[in-house]
């Protein structure tokens, strides 16, 4: 089966932003102390995904998990090491990236599908079932201020899941709106896991992640501790973070 | 840095979003809406006129012609450079946690700017009509004009939105120049002014209003939309077009090494907001 997605010897650091001045007063005042402290947030790993497998990635709080999503999403860059994607990736980081309040449902789709890097047809094309998952027919055409956080939430995981990307990069955000609403996010995660895309997933959920994922990665300080299938995973992380041994 | 640009055009209609996004929502919630892009240069020119013309007496005619002329597009300059200065970090939820070509946030804030300057030339001339302002063949020339300044607004709005994500500094910096540029630049007085000054070197004046693009932008306004003007003390000096190559060719370079700085900086915004 063909690789989706390889990582090979990914490495990112960041210099810690109390050391940059942030201004060029600091930066006349701090040039000749300043020292570079380094936060080593991957520490080059490797590991390849196959077209169509679904993956989880959990650890600890900066244990690397975002900064390697946000890689994968070229947000950032990495300081050595690549990260090759073969085909089109949707990431799922925020939900309703540049909504703005004083715009209605229906513009904000245009706006939002537009930043995920989906044509004006294209969106035109998939208004109707965008509409329709969010459940926010009769609200669309109100700016959406008016709404309440759920509808915001809800309209922009129904944009996002439209955009029919092969990779899903998602990011804490299945758990948005009430359990109808996630019910039908997980039922649209197993759609798109049977029609044989690529799903990278990110979670503190347990559940969500044994629900969802058939193999998992566990980052520990910006190495790969264990990447084997969900249970085996699950269950070293369980031990180790209850400090059993 | 062609590849960059294959990529930002691939992203063009999200440029047209923004710019739409922000055309819409700037005066969303004001009885006037529109007018007060109009309003505001009208009310500071129609100040600046009472001062000049029946305060100090300047005998020019048509002087708020004159004056507006050079306002409107000085209004299109500042707006772009102070709008940009803002434009990377109140994206910075966006910049942070999606993909798409940076240089889309200062573009747009531009493009925008540019949209409210055609509008405004649209109803100045208008009032050129309605004054009984002869019509000229270097009309024509208007669009090549504003084109050129396009470029340079955009070259500076790349080089100040770039450095704004990594200085605070750059944005007050940005609103101190502005100001001063704004008595410094022939807006307020006409170049025929500067010209007729023997405190100024002979050697400094082609350096400061043919050479500097955006000063020499501000005189082809006016130039090519207005009849030439003759006072007892001020004589006209003609127009010479070479110079609009000139700063057509300095503002394009401004263009381009504005978005190759920006380019060459904007993977860290991510890090750095």
């Amino acid at each position: 089966m063909m690789e989706a997605i390889t990582v090979q010897n990914l490495a990112k650091t960041f210099r810690l932003s109390h050391d940059r001045p942030g201004s060029l007063k600091a930066l006349a005042l701090a040039f000749r102390r300043m020292k570079l402290e380094n936060l080593y947030a991957l520490k080059g790993i490797s590991f390849s995904v196959k077209a169509g497998e679904t993956v989880a990635v959990i650890g600890k709080n900066g244990s690397g998990k975002s900064t390697l999503l946000g890689i994968m999403a070229r947000v950032y860059r990495p300081t050595s090491g690549a990260v090759t994607m073969n085909g089109r990736v949707s990431s799922l980081l925020e939900l309703g990236a540049g909504f703005h309040h004083e715009l209605t449902g229906i513009e904000n789709i245009y706006l939002n599908g537009s930043i995920l890097g989906m044509r004006r047809r294209d969106i035109t094309k998939r208004l109707d079932a965008i509409i329709s998952f969010a459940a926010l027919d009769p609200f669309i055409d109100a700016p959406i201020r008016t709404y309440s956080s759920g509808m915001v939430m809800r309209l922009g995981f129904s944009v996002a899941i439209q955009v029919d990307p092969d990779i899903l990069l998602v990011d804490e955000v299945l758990a948005v709106g009430d359990e109808s609403f996630q019910k039908k996010c997980y039922a649209k995660v197993r759609e798109l896991q049977s029609a044989g895309k690529t799903i990278i997933f990110v979670s503190h959920d347990l559940d969500a992640v044994r629900e969802v994922a058939t193999r998992a990665i566990w980052l520990d300080s910006g190495e790969i501790r264990a990447d084997d299938g969900v249970e085996s995973v699950l269950d070293a992380y369980l031990a180790q973070s209850e400090g059993r041994p | 840095m062609i590849r960059e640009f294959a990529e930002l055009l691939r992203y063009r209609e999200l440029l047209l979003n923004l710019v739409v996004r922000d055309l819409k929502i700037r005066y969303k919630n004001s009885v006037l809406g529109f007018f007060w892009s109009l309003l505001n240069p009208l009310l500071q020119v129609a100040t600046i006129t009472i001062v000049f013309k029946i305060i100090l007496k300047l005998g020019v005619d048509n002087y708020s012609a004159y004056l507006l002329c050079a306002f409107l597009p000085w209004t299109f300059f500042q707006m772009s450079v102070a709008d940009s200065a803002m434009s990377v970090p109140f994206h910075g939820n966006l910049v942070k946690k999606t993909y798409f070509p940076r240089e889309i946030l200062p573009a747009s804030v531009v493009l925008s700017n540019l949209v409210h300057f055609i509008l405004a030339l649209g109803v100045f001339f208008v009032y050129l009509l309605v004054i009984g302002t002869p019509i000229r063949i270097t009309w024509l020339l208007l669009p090549v004009v504003v084109l050129i300044q396009l470029l340079l607004n955009l070259g500076i709005a790349f080089f100040v939105s770039c450095l704004s994500v990594f200085y605070n500094d750059v944005k007050y910096m940005a609103t101190v120049v502005l100001n001063l540029l704004y008595f410094a630049l022939p807006i307020m007085y006409f170049i025929e002014h500067a010209f007729s000054s023997d405190r100024i070197p002979d050697s400094l004046k082609p350096a400061l209003y043919y050479w500097n693009p955006l000063a020499l932008l501000l005189t082809a306004y006016r130039k090519i939309l207005l009849p030439p003007f003759n006072t007892a003390t001020l004589h006209d000096i003609p127009f010479n077009y070479w110079y609009l190559a000139l700063a057509g060719v300095t503002s394009l370079a401004i263009c381009l090494a504005g978005y190759a700085f920006f380019n060459s900086k904007k993977w860290r915004f991510a890090e750095q907001l």
